[in-house]
């Protein structure tokens, strides 16, 4: 038998002497390449920033004016030490629900609601307790803060949906996370959009449609993307708020 | 009808034939080309989920086996001799694709100023 003799790998044996340092290459090689793989792969993505759930805050109660449209805002009236009085926050509730289902959520309503904060900057959003705990909505009606027309504008950034823009998701925002995003506007949740550079010193708007009503499914496609929009921009307390034209909605090359 | 819609109709058309052929094959096509399955039902409900993905691969292991073309001996060996080239492939195909991903990524338009196209004033005129 003339047949030359192999080395031949077997798991529970010992490592044949010729395999060694074919093992050992091979090894290193594969640890080098993950190891690099990994840290390209991080580096390139954006820093999500400082946001996230406030449970160190603990469960907050204030009281204020519901404004229902394009989705349920609350501009608090009664506020704490950590939502002051004056303040405009969105609503939403537990998981990829929002509150626009919620049709005692009339316009003018007075609500004392109460729930967990969820913040990035000056954007502020209450996420309600659930059941009756959220929310309790009172007899009384109550005049909302005079809203303040500033113009139609050209922008360029991104819709995300407010929720995890806020910090519900580490990072919650571009393309890896946008169906998680599409979701979530589905169920409901504002979406906000994000603004390359501050406008009236804010870079985040709650979106809405081009009534006035809720941000038109037509341009879910372009959720997580870099886009270019003009919109009709208001203040509403101290909220931004643009009511897009989805038919100048485009991708950013 | 969007992509999502196109995408949803193709996967939904698949699984739907997928749905036929495991109905033909489990009931009738299992007992023709393998003897050890006649007779035996309890586990051909397990065999659904692989037919409605993989169906034209039991189509055409059928037909090989209903007209005799099997050469059971020959069966591995022409992907033994591609393991090579398949590997090969793989590790240049992969960093490929993660480049073409990483390149046709969207740049943050960190320049754009956002511009006034109205003014208030035409707002309440």
């Amino acid at each position: 038998m003339t047949q030359k003799k192999k080395p031949f790998f077997v798991g529970y044996l010992g490592i044949p002497k010729a395999l060694k340092g074919f093992l050992l290459k091979a090894s290193l090689l594969i640890f080098a390449g993950f190891a690099t793989g990994g840290v390209l792969a991080g580096v390139s993505q954006d820093d999500p920033g400082e946001a996230g759930f406030r449970f160190d805050f603990g469960r907050q109660t204030v009281s204020g004016v519901i404004q229902a449209e394009p989705y349920p805002i609350l501009h608090v009236t009664k506020g704490n030490e950590r939502i002051k009085t004056g303040r405009t926050i969105m609503l939403t509730g537990q998981g990829k629900s929002g509150v626009s289902g919620n049709k005692a959520l009339s316009e003018e309503t007075v609500v004392d609601a109460t729930g967990i904060i969820l913040k990035r900057g000056d954007l502020d959003m209450l996420q309600l307790a659930g059941g009756k705990r959220g929310i309790k909505i009172t007899e009384a009606k109550d005049e909302l803060p005079e809203s303040q027309y500033l113009g139609k504008w050209r922008l360029q950034g991104e819709i995300c949906d407010g929720k995890c823009l806020v910090g519900a998701m580490q990072p919650g925002r571009g393309l890896a996370h946008k169906a998680c995003a599409i979701l979530c506007l589905f169920g409901d949740i504002p979406p906000v959009f994000v603004s390359t550079q501050p406008i009236e010193g804010s870079e985040f708007m709650l979106v809405g449609g081009p009534d006035g009503g809720p941000l038109p499914e037509s341009t879910y496609d372009y959720i997580g993307q870099f886009v270019e929009v003009e919109a009709e921009l208001e203040r509403r307390g101290d909220m931004l708020v643009m009511l897009v034209d989805p038919a100048t909605l485009k991708a950013v090359k | 009808m969007n992509i999502a819609e196109i995408i949803f109709l193709l996967i939904k058309s698949w699984t739907l034939i997928g749905a036929l052929v495991a109905l033909v094959f489990l009931t009738v096509g299992i007992d023709r080309i393998d003897e050890d399955a006649q007779g035996a039902y309890a586990f051909r409900p397990l065999l659904i989920p692989a037919c409605l993905l993989i169906w034209p691969l039991i189509i055409w292991r059928w037909f090989v086996l209903e007209t005799g073309r099997d050469q059971w001996p020959k069966r591995h060996k022409p992907p033994r001799e591609s393991h090579f080239w398949v590997a090969i492939a793989f590790a240049v195909a992969i960093p490929v694709i993660m480049l073409l991903g990483f390149s046709q990524k969207q740049e943050w338009p960190a320049d754009f100023k956002p511009q006034k196209i109205s003014s208030e004033q035409e707002q309440s005129q």
